[in-house]
């Protein structure tokens, strides 16, 4: 299927992971999918979106207002919500295991590698990239640009993403005809 | 706020995400202890089952976790 994505739509995908990791977020959700519209300049999909008058500065502060969005806490931070001071555990640690002990540990590594390393598809972003291999077939298409990845992640049972943008009047049959008038005009033109 | 308060407190939040955040980082601080714990201990010649009987767990489970860091 992804041979069929035309470059931008790949970009979108390849972002689509810088923006979850850039929110610490374990999976890449929808919400992350339409973040990663925003940042591929001159996309057909932004031409929908516009068209629809929702900026760039309207989703991602919806998206910031997502229930658990927002940088996690630091460890620390988490810990002395349970009344635990890590800076005290770690001194402690310290003095009788040396600097950095506890920081050293494999168990930590494992930590930091999987905070930096690669993060999986959530089953409702996997589903919009699907959709979006059969919003092109249904027009015809046959490629998958980033306005088939926004017509996927309007159907009903996409998440956040499809929220958001339902929430800011974008609704799916108005985007088709959307998309298909700027197909014809960019064929045309 | 005392320790107790907010001991109180974190236990009382109906908010997931600062609950379950708390005890992922806690299970990770977990980890960490366990690991110096058990490579000071087999580094003064304690043996698996001595390890295991005082972390209250088998020795099968020590020995599975730990083996891979050869000592």
């Amino acid at each position: 299927m992804f041979e069929r994505f035309t470059d931008k739509a790949r970009r979108v995908v390849v972002l689509a992971q810088d923006a979850a990791r850039g929110r610490q977020a374990g999976t890449i959700r929808t919400e992350h999918l339409l973040a990663a519209l925003f940042e591929v300049p001159d996309n057909l999909a932004l031409a929908v979106l516009e068209g629809f008058g929702v900026t760039k500065a309207d989703v991602l502060a919806d998206i910031d207002r997502l229930p658990g969005a927002g940088p996690a806490p630091s460890d620390a931070d988490a810990l002395a919500a349970l009344g635990i001071d890590l800076d005290e555990v770690r001194r402690q640690v310290e003095d009788a295991f040396g600097a950095g002990a506890l920081d050293r540990t494999r168990a930590a590594a494992g930590r930091a590698w999987r905070r930096g390393g690669h993060i999986p598809f959530e089953r409702e972003a996997k589903k919009v990239l699907e959709l979006a291999l059969r919003e092109a077939v249904r027009m015809t298409h046959n490629y998958i640009g980033t306005e088939h990845i926004l017509l996927g992640m309007l159907h009903s049972e996409t998440g956040a993403g499809q929220r958001i943008l339902l929430a800011r009047g974008v609704r799916q049959d108005a985007a088709r005809v959307v998309v298909e008038e700027l197909v014809r005009t960019r064929r045309a033109g | 706020m005392t320790d107790a308060t907010r001991v109180a407190a974190a236990a009382s939040s109906r908010d997931p995400s600062i609950g379950l955040t708390a005890v992922a980082s806690l299970r990770g601080l977990l980890e960490s202890l366990e690991e110096l714990q058990v490579t000071n201990a087999r580094a003064q010649g304690w043996s698996w089952q001595q390890i295991a009987d005082v972390l209250r767990v088998s020795r099968q489970a020590v020995h599975k976790k730990y083996r891979r860091f050869g000592f």
